[in-house]
């Protein structure tokens, strides 16, 4: 900001410096001086160049991102949540269920619960279905694949 | 004996706090002590603040809505049906369906309805973009308008000191209108102007509800050639000389009027006979600091349904949803409340199409405006895209 104002674009760094109110307190001077104290190992050493475009390379990202570029960050985003949350909510509710029971069920108290609950056997289908499209995109990947 | 706790309202309020809910009270409900049931009237979950989006055609219906049983723990019951009447003094709830719920604990999340019809000739001639289809219209309208005036406007309800719905929409959407027509190419050939009421809630002839905020926007306004006006309280809208006429005594012309509605709780809390809120607007008795319903420990209230002087918006929600599962755990556990609302809203606000602004105020702090920059504007964006529904599942 301080290259649009003539008063301060004549003056010299140092009468900047010294003009700058909060560089008349006392305690900001000691945080400074604690500041390069800290500084100054990773200034001689090259490292804060690294921090330096770090920055710069967020700052570049961000300019970069658009709306089609954020709607596809913040699906995969909610696909993710959704994924776990949806499984971790079916271990627990689960897990919760079974322990209830003073004692497990038998296999065909089982298979009986299978065949009399259709939100059960619903999700033997997902469980099928998605050993379906993993055995799919296995074959696809053991596909042997001509030269071009 | 199994205590019930029942949650009314499938919004922001009653789906995050159905889930808080869970987490809070996990124990009792995995040893089968205290069943949730949340009751809705729609199968769906709409991201309502969206809608503003839509206005400007940059959110498809399909993209602001989930299922609402899929935003639900599955130790939560959902009820599809719609409460026709709030019996609080015998803690039961009559149904559409015929249906009688009892409960051990109620919360009452009924959100507000945008009522344009309360005001002579808006609901003809008005705009406005709190729900989907008069948002869709007024997408259409400007779309295509090519020159004229826009005339904005805010009503607030008649109850002291209670604001309108989403405090900070009309000064949104009124840069994004200016942002809008700049990219098609119009705005040179359109006049905005952006007014405000004589009184909104505790201060006067301002532009905006808080007045540290209302300072800072003509400037704002002025940098992009906006107009603005104080002291526009809207009485009535002729459709068709197309003119707004304010209690002031004042007559605007307008091609659109975009105009923030009036607004009234749900049929079922207006006919409950517990609100003291003048001009039949049926705003609950909240105790501030408990959020029970006056006169009902065992009722609280949140979100647009309170009568507290705290942005009728998913920011409030957020922050009321905590105190009310602390207090109702309390009562189950300790036999009294432990939480206080201390009236924080956060949100953060859209200023134009790409920036903006994050903002939080309380009972006793107002806003403190800060510069719209970009990266606030990658925050609402991405809040809008993927952690709404983080925190509507109550995990943010």
């Amino acid at each position: 900001m301080s290259d649009h104002n003539p008063e301060v674009s004549n003056q010299t760094a140092e009468q900047v410096l010294k003009c700058l109110p909060a560089l008349q307190d006392e305690a900001t001077l000691a945080g400074i001086s604690d500041l390069l104290d800290k500084l100054a190992p990773i200034l001689q050493g090259r490292r804060l160049h690294n921090i330096v475009d770090l920055l710069a390379a967020t700052s570049d990202v961000m300019e970069m991102t658009d709306d089609a570029m954020l709607q596809k960050v913040m699906g995969l985003y909610e696909d993710s949540i959704s994924g776990v949350w949806m499984l971790t909510n079916a271990l627990r509710y689960a897990s919760a269920q079974a322990a209830a029971e003073a004692e497990p069920p038998t296999l065909w108290q089982s298979i009986r619960k299978f065949n009399k609950d259709e939100d059960a056997r619903r999700g033997l289908d997902v469980v099928t279905n998605i050993l379906a499209e993993l055995g799919r995109q296995a074959a696809i990947k053991g596909q042997k694949m001509p030269e071009d | 004996m199994i205590k019930t706790i029942i949650v009314v309202g499938g919004g922001i309020g009653g789906t995050m706090t159905a889930n808080n809910l869970v987490s809070k009270l996990y124990p009792e409900i995995s040893r089968g002590e205290v069943r949730i049931i949340l009751i809705s009237n729609s199968p769906w979950h709409y991201y309502k603040p969206a809608f503003m989006y839509v206005a400007f055609g940059a959110f498809y219906k399909e993209e602001l809505r989930r299922h609402q049983a899929s935003l639900l723990r599955p130790e939560i019951d959902f009820v599809l049906d719609q409460v026709d009447d709030f019996e609080f003094k015998k803690s039961r709830l009559k149904m559409r369906s015929g249906d009688i719920y009892e409960y051990d604990y109620l919360v009452v999340s009924t959100g507000c309805i945008p009522s344009p019809e309360r005001i002579e000739g808006l609901q003809e001639a008005g705009d406005h973009f709190y729900q989907h289809a008069p948002a869709r219209k007024l997408f259409e309208k400007i779309s295509t308008i090519e020159k004229g005036r826009i005339f904005i406007g805010v009503t607030f309800p008649k109850t002291p000191n209670v604001p309108h719905q989403c405090g900070i929409a009309p000064m949104e959407t009124t840069l994004m209108l200016d942002e809008f027509l700049r990219r098609r190419g119009v705005r040179d050939q359109i006049e905005i102007v952006y007014t405000y009421p004589t009184i909104s809630q505790l201060v006067r002839n301002c532009l905006f509800l808080q007045r540290p905020t209302g300072e800072v926007l003509p400037s704002v306004f002025e940098s992009k050639g906006i107009k603005h006006k104080r002291g526009f309280t809207l009485a009535s809208v002729d459709p068709e000389r197309k003119v707004a006429i304010s209690e002031e005594g004042e007559e605007e012309n307008f091609d659109i009027l975009m105009q923030t509605p009036p607004i009234r709780a749900v049929d079922a809390v207006l006919n409950s006979g517990i609100s003291h809120a003048p001009n039949n607007e049926g705003w609950l008795p909240t105790d501030r600091y408990s959020l029970q319903l006056e006169g009902f420990e065992n009722v609280f209230v949140m979100g647009d349904t309170v009568d507290l002087p705290i942005s009728k918006a998913g920011g409030s929600c957020h922050n009321q949803s905590p105190v009310i599962c602390n207090n109702i755990a309390g009562l189950m556990r300790w036999g009294k409340t432990v939480a206080e609302y201390d009236g924080k809203v956060q949100a953060i606000a859209q200023m134009g199409m790409e920036a903006g602004m994050p903002l939080w105020y309380d009972y006793d702090v107002d806003v403190i405006p800060t510069p719209p920059t970009k990266i606030g504007g990658l925050m609402r964006k991405s809040f809008n895209r993927g952690v709404y529904w983080s925190v509507a599942r109550g995990l943010v």
